[in-house]
């Protein structure tokens, strides 16, 4: 570290611009002119070079000292933005009055909704009734907090992400570790890591094969969790490039791999530049159209950061999530991860979450934009943006069909729960089952990065939960079922099936009709599993509301 | 309806589709006439296609591409077949003797020789290249010429498969992991009568959803559990049983997993589902080929040769493409590994057979040397196979499908169709 500080210091660089070779920084600094640059720049490449940059370790220490002297870090004291601000700022957008938003959601259904969106399961029929029994007017801020305290919560959106990360993921099963990956970031999350510090581990990863005497192919170092990143892209630097821009920066810039995008600003240049970070040695780009000519392509990032040329391949790595992550000018980054919790919290993003083209496709622009500065501000807190977000009024509206721009964030859209909640919610009822679990998992599995408008459910998962013989077998003799059974009170058994599938208490119509199912059947048994069964098959068992 | 959030959505959202197709069920013909096709012109015409999935990749040397007599070509000899001047390896003697019904192309020039790469190239014609996931050729023609509104899925894998990429669940592949068996979760012990209650309560139980804001999700979730339970009380569900096939079918189809799973083919084809796919495991021989080469090849030249007899007895064949291949090729020098030796991944030259709907038999299109080495005559193209599979199903090539995020992408992306089999 102190070797470190003495390079950083000794060139006179903020930490960002240590990567940047000292011809960059004249523009800065004129006196710099006086030098000559190719010397000065080889001597740069050199130092550079001898860095320890080779462990995960090292790469941290280094990107940390980059981090500590980010310029947005100074800023951050002096600027408040709150759940209210918010509210404000998006209400003062859509320009509507208070009657054109949808009303606030009582108790029940912010209980729910919040637990789905932290810890990723539906709440106990206990702490539903204690939640809405409680009179305190902070309980929602109270349990939000409390929430994003549980371990669980590390957990879910782990494994969101490693799902991000792996869907439809090419790379040789043998040679990935999709667990691995998931358990190191939920402890990540759950020690509030910052959003900055996951994502440099990630992109600046370079996993290699291991080779020795006892000589295993696939192992590529899989096991260290944050690896798997760059493995889940087979190692394939066009592959590592693409994906990086899609997850961290939210644009689509793949299609540049052989084409310049007609509506985008991204050319295929410099889809082949970003490329050349990841390149374990020289890359060349292959003229689209005489295939036997190749450019050999100099590294530089998107925003048009070049690095001094020459570079090893560990430290280049270490460059891209440097220019990825610490410069101030790529609010790509922090607003990517903005808009991916926001689109998850509320149903829609501010913009595709992974294929933005041109700038002006986001949605309440200034919005997105001043909330991403604030994450920045706030270090990346990921929990920072969480309570932000469920505090605020967007959050805590009603459903509402959204139709068309104009109704966006005036509701909350209802959206379809991930395969892995879907499974949580019927172990709930029938206890753990590895083989429906993983069946459930299988069957409702979601492209996470496609918006939920565009998702779509399968008969395959109607078949599943109708007629699954396990879950059928055992949801007639789930403790659920025993308890209702043995209640002498048809009211008090319709609330408690209720409670216990859909974690909220009747409606009266619904209370009417289920006890009309009841008192009309021949077999109250079966007449309980009946009910059980359609609340298990309502389009609300498998939706988030 | 759908939201133009990005301005390169697509026209017609996979949603909407859905909406549409329901619309469809209820309009019935009268949106057939819409879209410029009569209801019995489209059942006239309903193509078919039944894709023989070789996995693990079989080798060109021992069954369609022999070289008797040279060093690569090995112990395997070549036999005549029904057309003069051409022959195949001895596995197949069946297959030899339909060698007028079924084309073969000996050129196929691939690019991938991982399995999951290869497999990908020649399920989707395109290569497995970022995070854009195409769909499978299966799903294609499920998407194209499948009925939105019909009872059974309109594409059936008997194995595992490539799925449907980015055109969703709707057309992603049924996968009956054993001939014979139902799909997952079609049948219920629940009297028919309770069932009825059920659906009823159930009816009522989300249409309180629908009108507290989820009416989207509502309305998708009733037409799927609508199509749900018409597949449950299908009658073509028989299809994917066999039940009540004949012994003598049975023994004719051959009574291993790929026989039986050609039955179900059949059956399913001639139930209405546009394709069916069905897998054999087996072909990566990179040692011992020549002690397993002959009972994989038996399996296959009976199975193969029976669904085309059959196809042609029920007056289907025409209508019916029978497609059978692999993921690429295999080495054509042969390997010392022990036990015995065997060939390597390998997809210079590979060999492919097409017969049926649209397809001119008693055809060989390109040439490898003698060594097998190279293409010498005629190469094909991935993309070229996939126009001729288009242009055999009657489905536009040059039509362009829409990703999740809008992008419009041809169904296939550059190529010529192989016009010399083409009828």
């Amino acid at each position: 570290m102190q070797r470190l500080l003495q390079i950083g210091l000794c060139c006179c660089f903020a930490g960002f611009s240590i990567l940047v070779p000292p011809t960059c920084a004249q523009k800065s600094k004129p006196k710099a002119a006086e030098v000559k640059p190719n010397k000065k720049q080889k001597e740069f490449a050199k130092a550079l070079n001898k860095l320890p940059l080779k462990t995960p370790e090292d790469k941290k220490k280094m990107l940390e000292y980059i981090r500590y002297t980010m310029p947005t870090r100074v800023l951050a004291k002096k600027i408040q933005f709150s759940s209210l601000d918010l509210d404000k700022s998006l209400k003062h957008q859509i320009g509507l009055t208070d009657s054109g938003f949808a009303k606030r959601i009582d108790d029940e259904a912010f209980l729910r909704r919040a637990c789905l969106d932290t810890i990723g399961s539906v709440p106990d029929a206990e702490v539903v009734e204690k939640f809405v029994a409680s009179t305190d007017p902070r309980k929602r801020r109270k349990l939000i907090d409390e929430l994003l305290e549980m371990d669980e919560f590390g957990r879910n959106w782990a494994r969101y992400w490693t799902s991000v990360i792996f869907y439809e993921s090419s790379a040789n099963k043998n040679r990935v570790n999709r667990q691995a990956l998931e358990d190191w970031l939920s402890e990540q999350f759950q020690q509030n890591q910052r959003w900055d510090r996951i994502t440099a581990e990630l992109v600046s990863a370079m996993p290699k094969y291991k080779k020795g005497k006892k000589e295993d192919k696939n192992d590529w170092g899989q096991k260290h969790g944050p690896n798997n990143f760059v493995l889940s892209c087979d190692n394939k630097p066009g592959e590592i490039a693409a994906k990086t821009a899609r997850l961290f920066m939210g644009i689509s810039i793949q299609c540049a791999e052989c084409h310049d995008h007609p509506f985008d600003q991204w050319k295929r240049e410099q889809f082949h530049e970003l490329t050349a970070f990841f390149s374990p040695g020289s890359y060349y780009m292959t003229d689209s159209a005489d295939p036997t000519e190749k450019t050999k392509m100099q590294a530089k990032f998107l925003l048009g950061e070049k690095p001094v040329e020459n570079l090893k391949a560990d430290v280049r790595r270490v460059a891209v999530a440097a220019y990825l992550i610490y410069n101030p000018s790529n609010y790509w980054f922090a607003r990517a991860y903005v808009n991916r919790v926001w689109s998850q919290l509320l149903g829609d993003g501010f913009y595709a979450v992974d294929s933005l083209g041109p700038d002006a496709e986001v949605i309440h622009k200034t919005l997105v934009n001043r909330i991403a500065s604030m994450f920045r501000y706030r270090d990346f807190d990921t929990k920072w943006l969480f309570r932000l977000v469920m505090n605020s009024e967007a959050y805590q509206r009603d459903i509402r069909t959204i139709d068309s721009q104009s109704d966006l964030f005036t509701a909350v859209r209802p959206t379809r729960l991930r395969g892995d909640h879907v499974a949580t919610a019927v172990e709930k009822l029938v206890g753990p089952d590895a083989n429906l679990s993983s069946a459930v998992k299988t069957t409702f599995d979601l492209n996470p990065s496609v918006a939920q408008r565009n998702l779509e459910g399968s008969i395959q998962q109607a078949l599943l939960l109708m007629n699954n013989k396990s879950l059928q077998s055992k949801l007639i003799s789930s403790e659920l079922k025993k308890r209702v059974v043995a209640m002498k009170s048809d009211n008090d058994a319709v609330a408690a099936i209720y409670l216990g599938t859909l974690a909220r208490k009747p409606q009266s119509q619904e209370m009417t009709r289920s006890l009309a199912y009841l008192r009309e059947s021949d077999n109250r048994n079966e007449a309980i599993d009946d009910l059980i069964w359609v609340l298990v098959n309502s389009t609300e068992f498998i939706t988030k509301r | 309806m759908h939201l133009n959030l990005h301005g390169r959505t697509k026209p017609v959202s996979r949603r909407g589709f859905l909406q549409l197709s329901s619309a469809a069920g209820l309009m019935g013909s009268n949106f057939l006439s819409q879209i410029g096709v009569s209801a019995e012109q489209l059942k006239k015409e309903q193509r078919a296609c039944i894709l023989v999935w070789l996995a693990g990749a079989p080798s060109q040397m021992d069954t369609f591409d022999p070289k008797p007599g040279t060093p690569n070509g090995g112990a395997t000899k070549s036999i005549k077949t029904a057309v003069p001047g051409i022959e195949i390896a001895e596995f197949f003697p069946k297959v030899a003797q339909m060698m007028n019904d079924v084309s073969i192309i000996r050129s196929m020039a691939g690019k991938e020789a991982a399995h999951e790469r290869g497999t990908y190239h020649l399920h989707t014609g395109r290569r497995l290249t970022g995070t854009l996931k195409f769909p499978s050729f299966g799903s294609v023609v499920a998407n194209e010429i499948g009925d939105p509104d019909f009872d059974l899925p309109n594409f059936v894998s008997i194995g595992k498969t490539v799925s449907s990429g980015f055109l969703g669940v709707r057309v992603a592949p049924f996968v009956v992991n054993r001939p014979g068996e139902l799909p997952a979760n079609v049948s219920t012990v629940i009297a028919q009568e309770r069932q009825r209650k059920r659906l009823a309560l159930l009816k009522s139980q989300d249409s309180d959803f629908e009108k507290a804001g989820a009416a989207e999700l509502v309305k998708e979730h009733e037409l799927l559990y609508r199509r749900a339970t018409r597949l449950m009380a299908s009658p073509g569900l028989k299809a994917f049983q066999l039940e009540t096939a004949s012994e003598s079918d049975k023994l004719a189809y051959g009574k291993t997993p790929l026989g039986q799973g050609l039955l179900v083919a059949r059956q399913l084809v001639e139930a209405g589902v546009p394709f069916v796919e069905v897998r054999r495991g087996g072909w990566d021989m990179h040692s011992n080929l020549w002690r397993n080469m002959p009972r994989a090849a038996a399996d296959v030249d009976n199975g193969l040769s029976q669904l085309m007899t059959d196809l042609k007895q029920r007056g289907m064949f025409e209508k019916t493409l029978v497609i059978c291949m692999g993921e690429f090729g295999r080495t054509p020098k042969i390997n010392a590994r022990p036990p015995a030796p065997g060939r390597d991944h390998w997809a210079r030259n590979f060999a492919t057979l097409l017969a049926g709907s649209g397809i001119k038999g008693g055809q060989v299109v390109g040439k490898t040397d003698v060594n097998g080495q190279e293409i010498i005559d005629r190469p094909v193209e991935v993309e070229d196979l996939f126009q001729t599979l288009c242009k055999s199903m009657g489905v536009n090539a040059d039509k362009e499908l829409y990703s999740t995020s809008g992008r419009p992408l041809r169904i296939v992306d550059g190529g010529e169709p192989v016009s010399e089999i083409l009828a």
